[in-house]
């Protein structure tokens, strides 16, 4: 929040969102056949859900990646360590307060959206802010995630490691959602329904959140891959970032 | 002196090191060091570069583990941050974040130390009186000189009105005006009964500060006791300082 670049940041993906209510204002055609401007306009608002939240993947990992390397660079380490502050609590205090400031950054984006679907169509999507809500748990994720790896690693190459974590599960788990999906049912019949393998259970629910998201958004059903929900599958890989990140810091020599 | 336990009240003594050791692999900083430091003691560590002075004080301030041996603040052990609860520090390399001036890093320092509001300004406002930086407070630290981020520094150490107040090297980069008056701020301590832990190269300054002093060598304390016991017929500390080091140099061969 100290810095400038974070408000123009802001500012410069609200004006990007606001350009997107020109979509709201066309008639779009189809073979000739006008389409229903509010379904349009809700399977947009779905996908630019989506896209926020992948852009904020991005940018809560950069803004992780550096959190230990620079308190120590320009002394804040020191400023805090210095005082009756106990480690976890300086792990603590970094990591939930770049979440919270990654989610309201997110949540004032989904919001925007929410706004502007309201404005234009007098609609409003009661589960577009819960979906942003939901959303948050990926971004917690992602930040323990860079933040440990950070402590064994150079700072860029934790970015990188994370990021492969999730491309991992969206290809698995976006995988497995395609195969099983009605459609791919429907024209390939023979296609074998099989339960997934254990590691695709275990792994982090990264996708299956966003999807999860998604389905509170459509208020459709929500196809589970296991017998764990994402929420709770990410929660205890959070936990165990978490209790890594404190076991290996009160290690750390500063 | 009577020992009565654990805790803040009755000890004389504010720090105690027992046999302490710490090993970088196969290096030895400190070997095998036991000494107290008392209540309202002015004390110096000093030694050549690599002698260990400064892995004691980052040991006393928990940044690092001893290998072995004990450590404790006014009876309290070093791996319990509440025994930094009244003690301040200035580091070797002390930084200021670039984009905090003056005053808010001294109103950080004063948060983390449980003041807050009022309170919080008001002791900033003393401190920044004393170590004559007012005035300049609001300016962001980046245009500040080197003296005036040494003069914050030691403000942050004295906020609160710390007990104990560790210095690593605090007259680096200042010029002869500045060293006096650190000096100076140290010297308005000494009715207070704070202890100092002086980790400096200045000789002619520990002198002046200090009553206490232990010089170190390779990990090893060479002598540690009054300045003036240490001194003898009409020797400087320099004098005393170059002679025991090039004796444990000379028997370390």
């Amino acid at each position: 929040m100290r810095h400038k670049s974070f408000y123009v940041l802001l500012g410069i993906s609200i004006l990007l969102i606001l350009m997107i209510r020109g979509c709201y204002d066309s008639e779009y055609m189809v073979n000739g056949k006008a389409l229903d401007g509010i379904e349009v306009l809700w399977y947009v608002s779905g996908i630019v859900f989506q896209f926020i939240a992948a852009g904020m993947f991005l940018m809560a990992a950069m803004l992780s990646m550096r959190i230990f390397s620079r308190d120590h660079a320009d002394g804040s380490l020191v400023l805090f360590l210095s005082r009756s502050v106990f480690r976890w609590q300086y792990v603590f205090g970094r990591v939930i307060g770049t979440w919270a400031l990654c989610l309201v950054f997110m949540f004032i984006l989904h919001a925007t959206i929410f706004l502007i679907i309201w404005t234009k169509t007098g609609a409003v999507i009661s589960g577009y802010l819960t979906a942003s809500l939901i959303c948050s748990i990926n971004l917690l994720f992602i930040i323990a995630c860079v933040c440990l790896l950070s402590l064994f690693m150079p700072d860029f190459i934790s970015v990188i490691f994370t990021m492969g974590i999730l491309f991992v599960g969206f290809i698995s788990d976006g995988g497995y959602q395609i195969i099983n999906s009605e459609m791919v049912r429907s024209a390939a019949p023979n296609v074998v329904n099989s339960d997934p393998a254990l590691w695709r259970i275990l792994y982090p629910k990264v996708f299956m959140v966003q999807a999860y998201a998604g389905s509170v958004i459509s208020k459709s059903e929500f196809n589970n891959m296991g017998p764990f929900h994402p929420v709770l599958n990410l929660s205890f890989f959070i936990l165990l970032l978490m209790t890594l990140m404190l076991i290996r810091f009160n290690q750390k020599e500063l | 002196m009577s020992y009565l336990g654990r805790g803040r009240c009755g000890l004389t003594v504010m720090i105690t090191l027992n046999s302490v050791t710490k090993k970088f692999g196969s290096l030895t900083a400190v070997d095998n060091i036991s000494y107290t430091i008392e209540k309202g003691e002015y004390f110096a560590l000093l030694g050549p570069n690599g002698a260990g002075k400064t892995t004691i004080v980052r040991m006393l301030l928990d940044f690092i583990k001893p290998t072995a041996g004990s450590i404790s603040i006014d009876g309290i052990p070093v791996s319990n941050p509440e025994s930094r609860r009244d003690v301040g520090y200035l580091a070797e390399h002390h930084r200021i974040p670039s984009y905090l001036s003056g005053f808010e890093y001294l109103m950080r320092h004063a948060a983390l130390i449980g003041l807050s509001g009022n309170d919080a300004a008001m002791e900033v406002d003393r401190v920044l009186e004393l170590v004559s930086m007012k005035g300049m407070e609001k300016k962001k630290s980046a245009v500040y000189s080197k003296g005036m981020q040494q003069r914050i520094g030691i403000g942050a150490a004295i906020l609160g009105r710390p007990k104990l107040l560790i210095l690593d090297e605090p007259v680096t980069g200042l010029d002869p005006i500045g060293i006096r008056d650190e000096r100076k701020i140290i010297e308005t301590l000494r009715d207070k009964e704070v202890t100092v832990i002086l980790n400096s190269h200045l000789l002619s300054e520990v002198e002046k500060t200090c009553e206490t002093a232990a010089i170190m060598h390779k990990g090893k304390i060479l002598v540690k006791d009054s300045i003036d016991s240490i001194l003898k017929n009409g020797e400087t500390l320099e004098d005393v300082f170059i002679t025991l080091i090039d004796r444990s140099q000379t028997e370390n061969e």
